[in-house]
This record gives C-alpha cells, sequence and structure tokens, in this order.
C-alpha cells in the first residue's frame, strides 16, 4: 500500500462512495455531504485516518455516502460512539453527524455532555425542523406553531431549541451556523471546525423539500453575520439570542483544553480487553 | 470589481472554467443517481448524459490548460455571483416527479448562465487572450444550448404532463 505522501492529492468526489443516496431529490444533506468531502479534499486527510459516526434519520445516511471509515449507529448515540472511537484512536479525524431530531431529541442528552467534554471532533447536526424519515413530524428545533403535522394539528405549542445557543450554553469551544444553498460556504466552515482542537459544533441549515417545502425560501433569508467570530461567551450568547436563526458564519471559538483519555495515545485493544475480563 | 474584470490571464480564466465544468458534471451524476434511486430512468438517463457531456467540455478545458500552471483556489475563494458555478443545476428546482422536458428546461437554463457567464468576459476582461477565449467558450455554450432546444422538440408533447404518484411522500391535511 503506497505511503499517502506518495499518492497524487485526493479530489472531493474520491470520498464521495459509489452508493447512491436515497435522499428526495433537492434535500439540502446532499450540499451537506458535498461539502463534507471538498472539506476533506481541502485539508488532504486520508481516508483511512477519517471516520464518520452517524446516528439514525435521513441525514445519518451519509455515513453510507462517504468513502471513509463510517459507524450508522444507534438512534441519537452517534455522539457516544464517537466519543468512544476518539478515546481509542485520538489519531483519527472523527466526524459525527445526524439531523436535529437525532442529535437535539434523542440524542439531547449526549449531546449536551459532548459540548461541555470538548472531545475534539466535529458534529454536524442537519437541521430541517422536521422528521422526515418518519414522514413528517414536529422536532426540538420545528416552530411551535407548526401545524402541517397529523400528531400536532395545532403545532407543538412548544418554543424551539436555538441549537447553536444551547451548545454555547453546554460549553462547545467551536460553534458555528452554515447553510445549505452556499454548499462552498459550509465548506469553509468545516475546514475550521475540522482544524480546532476541541468539540466543534455546526449547524447546517438543511431544507426538507417534501416535508417542509416552505423551507425552499431560506435562500431569500439567509446571510452572514455581520460580526467577526468571538471568543467572548456573553457576546456570541447576545448574537444570538438577536439573530433570527438564519445567520451564517462561525459564531463562536475559544481555547480550552480538549478532552483525551489515555493522554492522546491510541489504546492498546488487549489491555482494553484484559480490564473488562470477567 | 467584476470577476470579469479580475481574468487577468488565461490561467486564472481557464481554472475557472474547469472547475465550472466539472462541478456541472459532478451535479447531473447527483441528480441522475437521485432519479434513479427515486425510479425515474429516463430523468436519470438524461442527467447521466448531461453529466457526460460536461465531463467531455471539462476534459476540453483541461486539454487547452495543459501547458499552463492554473492557481489553487480554495471553493469557496470562487467569487461566483450565486455561490456555485453559473452551469451547475439548482438542486431545488428538481422533483422526483420531473419528466424528460422539465429536465431539459433546467439544463438549457443552465447553459444560458454558462453562456452569459463567459459572454461577459468576451467583454470586459483585460487580457485579450481571455477575451478571445472567452468568446470561443460563449459559442460553444450558446451550441449546447441549440442542441439542447433541439433535444427538447423531440420529445412527444404528452411527456410535457406531470407523472402521477398514487402515493405521495406527503399528505398534507
Amino acid at each position: 500500500m503506497a505511503l499517502a505522501a506518495d499518492r497524487p492529492p485526493l479530489k472531493a468526489r474520491d470520498y464521495k462512495s459509489d452508493i447512491k443516496p436515497v435522499w428526495c431529490p433537492g434535500c439540502g444533506d446532499f450540499a451537506v455531504l458535498s461539502a463534507i468531502t471538498k472539506a476533506l479534499a481541502f485539508l488532504e486527510r486520508p481516508r483511512e485516518e477519517v471516520a464518520m459516526i452517524t446516528g439514525i434519520g435521513c441525514s445519518s445516511r451519509i455515513a453510507a455516502y462517504t468513502r471513509v471509515y463510517g459507524f450508522h449507529g444507534v438512534h441519537g448515540r452517534a455522539l457516544a460512539l464517537a466519543g468512544g472511537l476518539k478515546a481509542a484512536r485520538p489519531d483519527l479525524t472523527v466526524l459525527v453527524a445526524g439531523g436535529d431530531g437525532d442529535g437535539l431529541s434523542i440524542g439531547g442528552n449526549h449531546f449536551i455532555h459532548a459540548c461541555r467534554r470538548n472531545m475534539d471532533m466535529t458534529y454536524i447536526v442537519m437541521d430541517n425542523e422536521v422528521y422526515g424519515m418518519t414522514k413528517g413530524q414536529a422536532s426540538p428545533t420545528t416552530d411551535a406553531d407548526w401545524d402541517r403535522s397529523k400528531l400536532t394539528p395545532r403545532g407543538t405549542g412548544i418554543r424551539p431549541f436555538n441549537p447553536a445557543a444551547l451548545a454555547l450554553t453546554a460549553g462547545a469551544t467551536f460553534i458555528a451556523r452554515g447553510f445549505t444553498g452556499d454548499p462552498n460556504g459550509l465548506a469553509k466552515i468545516l475546514v475550521s471546525a475540522i482544524e480546532h482542537r476541541g468539540f466543534s459544533f455546526v449547524q447546517a441549515l438543511s431544507p426538507c423539500k417534501t416535508f417542509r417545502p416552505e423551507q425552499m425560501e431560506w435562500k431569500k433569508h439567509v446571510r452572514g453575520f455581520a460580526q467577526p467570530p468571538t471568543h467572548i461567551g456573553a457576546l456570541a450568547a447576545e448574537r444570538l439570542h438577536a439573530d433570527d436563526g438564519m445567520s451564517t458564519g462561525v459564531i463562536y471559538q475559544t481555547d480550552y483544553p480538549a478532552f483525551q483519555p489515555g493522554g492522546g495515545e491510541p489504546g492498546d485493544p488487549g489491555q482494553f480487553e484484559a480490564e473488562f475480563r470477567i | 470589481m467584476s470577476l470579469a474584470q479580475k481574468m487577468s490571464g488565461l490561467p486564472i480564466f481557464l481554472a475557472y472554467s474547469v472547475v465550472m465544468e466539472e462541478e456541472a458534471a459532478e451535479r447531473h451524476d447527483e441528480l441522475a443517481d437521485v432519479m434513479d434511486v427515486h425510479n425515474n430512468p429516463e430523468v436519470a438517463a438524461t442527467f447521466r448524459k448531461l453529466a457526460h457531456y460536461s465531463r467531455l467540455h471539462a476534459q476540453e478545458i483541461r486539454e487547452q490548460s495543459v501547458k499552463l500552471e492554473l492557481p489553487k483556489i480554495a471553493p469557496w475563494d470562487f467569487e461566483w455571483e450565486d455561490g456555485e458555478p453559473p452551469e451547475t443545476a439548482d438542486p431545488g428546482a428538481v422533483d422526483y416527479l420531473m419528466n424528460r422536458s422539465k429536465a431539459l428546461r433546467l439544463a438549457m437554463e443552465n447553459e444560458q448562465r454558462a453562456h452569459d457567464f463567459y459572454a461577459v468576459i468576451s467583454r470586459e476582461a483585460p487580457s485579450a487572450e481571455v477575451r478571445e477565449l472567452a468568446a470561443e467558450f460563449a459559442d460553444e455554450e450558446q451550441e449546447h444550448l441549440d442542441l439542447l432546444v433541439e433535444w427538447r422538440k423531440r420529445i412527444p408533447e404528452d411527456e410535457e404532463e406531470t407523472p402521477f404518484d398514487p402515493d405521495p411522500p406527503h399528505m398534507p391535511e
């Protein structure tokens, strides 16, 4: 096998697998796939040094569509799996991906603790404000008055999460928001997120053409944050709460030591086995 | 300064041109795949053919660039007007029930934008050799557009109707 340094540079398409996505035509998740592969190509990460860990849902299928190591895990548990992987293999670039339901409802508890744990990984939430795979129910980011689901005919009546503000409160050290209508801008954000040492959270606004067709109008409302990223939490919080959720860019980035059990050396599987032997 | 006015030499112009064709091919491939998955084989084949033509054009441009060192530009540093190259199909404009006629209409819009992109450069670029090559590329895009118009004329009129799906993915109340 040729050493990474001897191989010609990989192009974005080299990070895509041969499996055809089952996403609906027009789904924003295609652009996330494009952005991830462009970011990895730009960073020249060898495919065998990257792992994509996902939960369950339309967006979580992305593990199968990338040609890197992948684990399509249990609903809401992608971050737990990724934490275990990063603990054992700190040398890997660990990417975690899923949807707003997977990450903020079923996996909500894992999310806040992953933020405060600050392990060196990148978490991408493809936020379409709906459970798409189960045919369109309200998620934790759905507006309180969205009444298009039979389960919530008068809306949920519950205020949605602001995922970026939640990440900030829970202790994430890199927080950004991107938009699938601008896949190249999203790729740039992902490069910064991957390069950040610590837990990076990227909320990707990703319209669901099938169950939230009105989101196809997002393109008219999305714009960049007026201010550059800040390392001051209070300032980031102020900006996030003043924003309507449609501003994109890196919001917050700060230096804080990444948590890495075992001192950053890859684990010895034999030792793990011995520790758990009954 | 407009993008056309920044086309100061062949390397930067060809760097933009190659990426424009490659991304158009990638998008057409993506759309062909998704139409395959959604059991729309005719439209899938149409997008596959369009991807093939984009790839041929990209190859042609790469051959013209062989003796030049093209600048390496990060995807986000290209100054496309709408964030993506003008020949790249808008993914929001497709749906699983689209027919060949609609797919070709989409392709025509893409070719028109590509033509306009080159046409502006052929008028405004500061470099004479860029203006000349851009004019040539604009003519080629116009030819592609004409071919698409002819292709679309060959499609029977009854295909203009949107296919019916008795079991759509969403049943709004």
